[in-house]
């Protein structure tokens, strides 16, 4: 029995998808229903539908084999997985934003408050990349709120459109990572179910090859 | 404040009796292991000087539980078995003659590990083979973590080994940055084999050396993944690291434990700490190796003696969780045996010596001392499960039964 802890949502749809176009019966994941596990004996795979944020915990402790979660939150979790493939898609920035006065001038503000809903991330980029100490504020949704009313100077958040920001007068100032959907792997389980697992991610990898040249022909 | 006189601590835990002697039993093999293989056990304390893990760049400050003693120091708690370990060697073992054999079991304290189940303190049990610098030395501390986790009963066990010399090699060949070698080095130690094959071509590397890449990636086994790497890799330190490795495999197999492991030259971290092979121990229902080692050649060296070394820690709190669930745990019995005796006179002075024959067998005896009768004796032992009832009385022989 293979584990595959899903992100509840758009990102869990599309992950079924990909496996049922790599060939996997994923009828069992795909059941509405408010269970929250999703198992089906004769494939031999187990769904659970857990929050992003959850997914690469349930990973990393073996509670799940397999995950599929977004860069972001590898990247604030920072937690210990072989991860395995980019599927490409859910693509999107972290960025670093401000308001657009601010564009080529950020390095300038001294003892900077930045809003985040990823202080994991924001650390990581202003002492780590940037060798700057700054003030992180945690916030939880709409963070562009901050620096509108004063209690930041910027803030770090995901950029999909970057409409929210315009309409907002704010602009991206610096880009921390390029975002997708990712495969995660418990580093336990590709040793010890490494036949169930490695033929599986071949065939994922084969299809996301295959929707990138497709991507790339319509570019 | 807040009353907390209820709780323990995030990420530590009271272990119950079924476990605990599980656990003992456990760390009592594992020492008789060890002594049995001429691994001298050494205490260190609980207790280290902070600079002890700190100096050597081996260990994260922020992993260490830190207090400050009365001069204003830092202290740590022990964070793992091998730093104290190399520490001794180097200073009170100073003038004893390579090689060493030293082992351990101790719990250790790590502070960041907290949150959703991961110990904060747990027990390990590990040896450190120091002066010998060769691969017959590497396979005797393989076998020896092989044979430690068969011995806790655990029998469906993989053991990765890899070799980071092996890399070190190509990135010398290649001619790689620090930076780069180390962005190369993640995306294969993560297996994400599409960012190995785009930092390959950002750095311009070969064919020869992508297709290099694809097989560290992927090839997985014993000898045949050997000779594949041999024929393919030139320069002297990774056919040196390859040979180190079919050394280890020989020795393995006249160990006859060849069947559990398989090389897996991917397996590249801790590269500032390890300096030759490395292996981890897998086994089904926990999602963490259970054994870890390999060697460490410049580690002593931090506390000013040139000693090489190899060794390998044992999670014991982590074997044991797959015992339990691998359903493997062995029955626990809290008591074997329950000794009445009637009022008469002489009659607790034989139950005593009754008693202290049975344990002497290795028994688990208790000796009734609430004067129950030899009716309520039987239902007694029937309500705790108790399978053997003995009354002693003054109507001739003692009586025994089985309690079924």
């Amino acid at each position: 029995m293979i584990t595959i802890a899903l992100s509840k949502g758009r990102l869990a749809q599309k992950a079924l998808d990909l496996l049922e176009a790599a060939g996997y019966d994923v009828s069992a994941g795909r059941e509405e229903s408010r269970k929250l596990i999703l198992e089906d004996e004769k494939t031999g795979l187990r769904f659970i539908m857990a929050k992003p944020a959850d997914v690469p915990t349930y990973v990393e402790y073996g509670a799940a084999d397999i995950g599929v979660v977004g860069k972001d939150t590898l990247l604030e979790e920072g937690r210990n997985l072989y991860e395995v493939i980019d599927l490409g898609f859910g693509a999107c920035r972290m960025c670093v934003c401000g308001p657009v006065s601010l564009k080529g001038k950020l390095d300038q503000i001294p003892n900077k408050r930045v809003a985040s809903k990823y202080p994991n991330i924001t650390r990581a980029y202003f002492e780590g990349t940037k060798k700057e100490s700054v003030e992180i504020i945690k916030l939880n949704g709409s963070v562009e709120l901050a620096p509108l009313i004063g209690l930041a100077e910027v803030i770090v958040d995901i950029v999909e459109s970057g409409r929210t920001l315009k309409e907002n007068g704010l602009d991206v100032l610096e880009v921390v990572a390029d975002i997708s959907a990712r495969v995660v792997v418990n580093r336990v389980s590709m040793k010890m179910k490494e036949s169930e697992i490695v033929p599986m991610l071949d065939a994922l990898r084969k299809q996301v090859a295959i929707m990138n040249a497709a991507k790339a022909q319509e570019g | 404040m807040g009353n907390y006189r209820f709780h323990t601590p995030d990420g530590v835990i009271d272990i119950l009796p079924q476990e605990a002697s599980a656990k003992r039993k456990l760390e009592a093999d594992l020492r008789s292991l060890f002594s049995g293989h001429g691994y001298s056990e050494v205490e260190t304390p609980g207790i280290e000087y902070y600079d002890v893990y700190a100096s050597g760049d081996f260990v994260a400050p922020e992993g260490l539980f830190k207090t400050n003693d009365k001069d204003g120091r830092i202290l740590a708690l022990r964070y793992d078995g091998t730093i104290p370990v190399a520490r001794l060697a180097a200073t009170l073992l100073k003038d004893e003659k390579p090689p060493l054999r030293l082992s351990y079991i101790e719990n250790m304290f790590r502070f960041k590990e907290s949150g959703g189940g991961k110990l904060r303190e747990f027990s390990q049990g590990g040896v450190e083979l120091l002066g010998l610098d060769d691969a017959e030395a590497d396979a005797e501390v393989i076998a020896l973590g092989i044979k430690s986790v068969l011995m806790t009963g655990i029998t469906d066990l993989q053991i990765s080994i890899g070799q980071l010399e092996f890399f070190r090699g190509l990135v010398e060949e290649w001619g790689l940055s620090n930076e780069d070698a180390i962005e190369l080095s993640t995306a294969i130690d993560q297996k994400d084999i599409v960012r190995v094959e785009k930092t390959a071509e950002r750095l311009g590397l070969s064919e020869d050396a992508e297709e290099l890449l694809d097989m560290i990636s992927n090839r997985f086994g014993t000898y045949d993944v050997l000779d594949a790497f041999e024929a393919k890799v030139r320069n002297e330190t990774s056919r040196s690291a390859l040979k180190n490795l079919r050394e280890i495999l020989d020795a393995l197999s006249d160990y006859e434990l060849l069947q559990y492991v398989s090389i897996d030259l991917g397996m590249l971290r801790n590269m500032d700490y390890y300096t030759g092979m490395i292996f981890k121990g897998f086994t089904y229902e926990v999602g963490f190796p259970i054994l870890g080692g390999g060697r460490y050649n410049k580690v002593v060296s931090t506390f000013g003696r040139e000693l090489s070394a190899v060794g390998f820690s044992l999670g014991i709190n982590l074997c044991l969780t797959a015992l339990r669930r691998q359903d493997k745990l062995p029955e626990y019995v809290r008591v074997d045996a329950i000794v009445g005796y009637s009022q008469e006179e002489g009659m607790r002075k034989a139950a005593f010596a009754t008693a202290q024959a049975l344990r002497e067998t290795g028994l688990k005896v208790i000796v009734d001392t609430e004067h129950r009768s030899e009716e309520e004796l039987d239902a007694y032992a029937d309500e705790y499960g108790i399978e053997q009832v003995i009354f002693v009385s003054d109507e001739g022989e003692d009586k025994e039964e089985e309690n079924t």
